[in-house]
């Protein structure tokens, strides 16, 4: 029972940041803009939130460095909305190219930051308890609200949206926005909480779980908090069962990412797209289908 | 993961705009320039990032400490290269005009010898490996003696007995330091056990956290870890339990529970090599037999939880009460601690953790008793230490 308990709380634990940062995608993408950018923004919210946080080994005001990942996180995706909405250019290749700023960036910038320990950490609970509660607000509003309808129909069919007086361009700002705020905020939880302190390369590709996990969970902000607390579950039970089971934990830890193949296949199987928003990863222009 | 490849890209495409800055400065600064002609040129090629706080940080400080004391040498870094992948690291070093490169990653060695038969003007010294060429050396500062001594106290200070070791790569280095360390634990507890966790990466904060609570709660009360960060020191710490530095000093990630651990000092072999190349002592064709395989007594490695402390004070007490028993008499293991310490810093040791007989955990005889493991075999050692509990690949069966 003990067992249980533990691998939960530490699903959960693991989980939070996936969590946000999925939360934070799926606006974007059901907006109809993919942002591969996630782990560099997450990196770039780690460093942000530390560096405020450490305040000079003085230590920081802790809420100010969550605003501040978060703000960060927020401005380097949009540059990735500036390219992508206003340029037109190719989503996947923006996202991507914001992967590798973030992360060049922040190693750089954060050199002065490695190697201290940060005393004055927040509690976990406040961000785990959080990110439940905003999954379960943003799937309501996403479902029930005419935000919410604003955001599926721009991401859905931007052309009709256009025609209803919608301006497309400047909801897909927003919800850009508001997926590299998350993003800088589950950053700032991995260098506040999780570790906490700052290095180069901090983020080990949990960004790129939180990509595969928006496909998982089907753009679903309620789906979203199961599957970070299973993908949160798989991560620990890799090394909880090492020794133990006899299924090699090496399983577990390609699981997350087989299972986007497997629900891609299966979605691929049934003649859809899944439940992927209609124009997702189109930039749209007035005028063109 | 895929996190790292463009991580790196992107870092060489920010050093080389830095280089290109550097460059630009110096063409504006005719003094340096003309300082700059006579240089010995050393370049070095990292596993994890430079900030990791573990083994890169290690040799990055003593490539700035070397580059300090010697006022003839110039050094370059490249960072975060994947093992298997050091090859066109190094050529694009050797077209830097680098005249020594540093290799530091076990992972390197095939990549290195390759890169020693592509380039044979070139010097190149490979750590933590065991193949040399005419104008290859290797080097290793080695921890298996702290290891030892760090069991001693893992299993002076256990009360669940049962302690944890956080491992990276099932290697041959890695499989030494366990097995020390178990060795350890057993002679201060013959009835402790040490529980491994397999990472299968050299650098990962996440997987470490994870990898330490699943040992904590297996029931583990003191935890090591060899992972290039101190995530494994601030788990412990959070958790309350006693812990170890790792390659640097981490005391202050927790001065409450390091309590001791290893800390390198590569300089000491940076130095003493790179000195040798400039006075013309070793060359690109008399390196087939260099090999610093440096201990406690070089000075190259020490035992302490901070630089100059051997063992938090807070602790002490608790190891002053412990008992353990050397050859039938019953001693502190504090002062077993101090004794085998000052033995392994003098000249001629006369204690060594892989002194026989010994047996794997299998039961299979692996050094004989009157014998005491040579280096060759330390540095190819594929059995387990009875006492370590959890699956190690590449075992042998006989």
């Amino acid at each position: 029972m003990n067992d249980i308990l533990d691998a939960l709380l530490r699903a959960l634990a693991f989980g939070t940041p996936l969590l946000l940062a999925s939360l934070g995608a799926i606006v974007n993408e059901r907006a109809g803009v993919v942002n591969l950018g996630v782990e560099g923004m997450m990196a770039l919210g780690a460093l942000a939130g530390f560096a405020v946080a450490y305040g000079g080994g003085m230590g920081g005001n802790l809420w100010l460095a969550v605003l501040a990942a978060m703000l960060v996180g927020a401005v380097a995706a949009l540059l990735h909305a500036f390219v992508t909405i206003t340029l037109r250019a190719n989503q996947f290749v923006s996202g991507l190219s914001l992967t590798l700023l973030g992360l060049g960036l922040s190693g750089l910038l954060g050199k002065k930051f490695e190697g201290f320990p940060l005393f004055n950490q927040p509690p976990q609970w406040p961000f785990t308890v959080g990110a439940i509660v905003l999954a379960v607000v943003l799937g309501g509003v996403l479902q029930f609200t005419r935000v919410g309808l604003t955001l599926r129909s721009v991401g859905e069919n931007p052309a009709a949206a256009d025609v209803l007086g919608l301006n497309v361009g400047l909801v897909r700002y927003a919800a850009v926005a508001v997926g590299g705020a998350l993003a800088g905020l589950a950053g700032a939880y991995l260098s506040l909480v999780y570790r906490p302190s700052w290095t180069d390369g901090m983020t080990a590709g949990l960004g790129w779980i939180a990509v595969a996990l928006v496909i998982f969970v089907g753009w679903s902000p309620l789906r979203a908090v199961f599957g970070s607390v299973f993908f949160g579950l798989l991560y620990y039970l890799q090394f909880r069962l090492q020794g133990q089971s006899p299924v090699p934990t090496e399983v577990f830890s390609a699981m997350p990412y087989v299972l986007v193949i497997v629900v891609l296949g299966i979605a691929g199987l049934r003649g859809q797209q899944g439940a992927a928003p209609e124009a997702l990863g189109q930039p749209y222009t007035r005028g063109e289908r | 993961m895929k996190a790292s490849t463009p991580s790196k890209k992107s870092l060489t495409l920010a050093l080389a705009l830095g280089a290109g800055v550097a460059a630009v400065a110096s063409t504006l600064n005719p003094a340096q320039a003309q300082t700059g002609s006579a240089k010995l040129k050393a370049c070095f090629v990292y596993v994890g990032p430079r900030g990791d706080i573990g083994w890169t940080y290690a040799h990055d400080q003593a490539r700035q400490a070397a580059e300090k004391a010697l006022p003839w040498l110039e050094t370059k870094y490249v960072e975060s290269v994947q093992e298997g992948q050091a090859l066109p690291a190094i050529d694009r070093l050797v077209a830097d005009k680098c005249q020594v490169i540093f290799t530091t990653s076990f992972g390197y060695m095939d990549d290195t010898l390759a890169a020693a038969k592509k380039y044979p003007n070139v010097i190149f010294a490979h750590a933590a490996g065991y193949k040399r060429a005419p104008n290859m050396a290797t080097y290793m500062a080695d921890f298996y003696q702290i290891y030892y001594l760090n069991g001693l106290v893992a299993g002076a200070l256990t009360k669940s007995g049962k302690v944890g070791f956080v491992g990276t790569f099932p290697i041959p280095e890695l499989k030494r330091h366990l097995s020390a360390f178990a060795l350890g634990v057993k002679a201060a507890n013959p009835k402790a056990v040490v529980d491994v966790k397999w990472l299968n990466s050299w650098f990962d904060p996440a997987k470490t956290r994870e990898a330490s609570e699943a040992l904590l709660s297996q029931g583990d009360d003191v935890l090591s870890s060899a992972e290039d960060s101190a995530t494994g020191v601030q788990t412990a710490a959070a958790r309350k339990v006693p812990t170890f530095s790792h390659y640097n000093s981490m005391y202050k990630f927790s001065p409450d529970y390091v309590v001791a651990g290893h800390i390198a000092h590569w300089d000491k072999i940076y130095i003493d090599f790179l000195t040798k190349v400039h006075s013309g002592t070793y060359t690109a064709k008399n390196l087939a037999n260099v090999d610093y395989w440096s201990l406690m007594n070089t000075g190259a490695v020490e035992s302490g939880a901070d630089a100059g402390v051997a063992v938090n004070p807070k602790w002490v007490p608790q190891l002053k009460a412990a008992k353990m028993t050397v050859a039938g008499k019953t001693v502190s293991v504090y002062d077993r601690l101090m004794a085998l310490t000052a033995d392994m810093k003098s000249p001629k040791p006369t204690f060594d953790p892989f002194m026989g007989p010994i047996k794997d955990r299998n039961g299979i005889v692996r050094v004989p008793a009157g014998k005491v493991a040579s280096v060759a075999e330390l540095n190819s050692m594929g059995w387990i230490a009875p006492g370590v509990v959890g699956a190690v690949a590449d075992e042998p069966k006989k």
